[in-house]
């Protein structure tokens, strides 16, 4: 699975530590699902489009091996 | 009761039993505890003492490094829970693997260099088994965190 949240977060001016205090994990955790090391939770990923504005299918999509 | 409540397969009230974690600071109380216990082991290698002790100690080493397994991170996301969980699987199959393969083959060779051939056993103790799953635990669990720093 790719995200485009470093872009997301890029375009919204927030840093990996101000995006992880708004949803209320640790910047690891950030990092882990923008360096694709970690597939968030549905509730993550929710949070994370509300967050944005944005449908999830906007910030995660599937690639051919999924 | 609780018993009764995971026999009934209540996930709500199992979860209630399953996430259960000590807070933070437990961390550090659970370190000094051990390294205390640890202290006081070897102290009694040099010192005259009851029978009762050397048990003692063991399982309050091993409380210790309960209370340091159970403590909370500072942040305790999901990303933390999912790697917890990785490193009690690990813990577990790693810590039984020991148990059955490893220790009894250290304290055969053990057994056999100091009291002979015959007297050489393959037996694993409690303590041995439960430190061991223990540190694997929070060994694996240390080096999960660090891949995703």
């Amino acid at each position: 699975m790719k995200n485009t949240l470093k872009v997301q977060r890029a375009m919204r001016d927030l840093t990996q530590e101000q995006l992880a205090q708004i949803l209320g994990v640790s910047r690891q955790t950030v990092n882990s699902i923008e360096k694709n090391r970690y597939v968030p939770s549905t509730v993550l990923a929710l949070k994370l489009s509300k967050v944005f504005g944005v449908a999830v299918n906007e910030i995660f999509s599937l690639e051919a091996d999924d | 009761m609780a018993t009764n409540s995971i026999q009934n397969s209540d996930p709500k009230k199992i979860a209630r039993w399953t996430k259960f974690q000590l807070p933070n600071r437990f961390k550090r109380i659970g370190l000094i505890i051990c390294i205390l216990a640890f202290l006081l082991m070897l102290g009694r290698k040099f010192a005259e003492g009851p029978l009762w002790i050397k048990p003692l100690l063991s399982n309050i080493f091993i409380i210790g490094l309960l209370m340091v397994s159970l403590a909370k991170e500072k942040i305790e996301d999901e990303l933390i829970v999912n790697l917890r969980s990785q490193s009690y699987r690990l813990g577990f199959t790693f810590g039984v693997l020991y148990a059955i393969l490893v220790i009894p083959l250290i304290n055969y060779v053990v057994d056999m260099l100091v009291s002979g051939a015959e007297e050489a056993t393959f037996e694993a103790n409690v303590f041995e088994v439960l430190i061991t799953m223990l540190a694997i635990q929070l060994l694996f669990f240390h080096k999960f965190k660090k891949a995703h720093s």
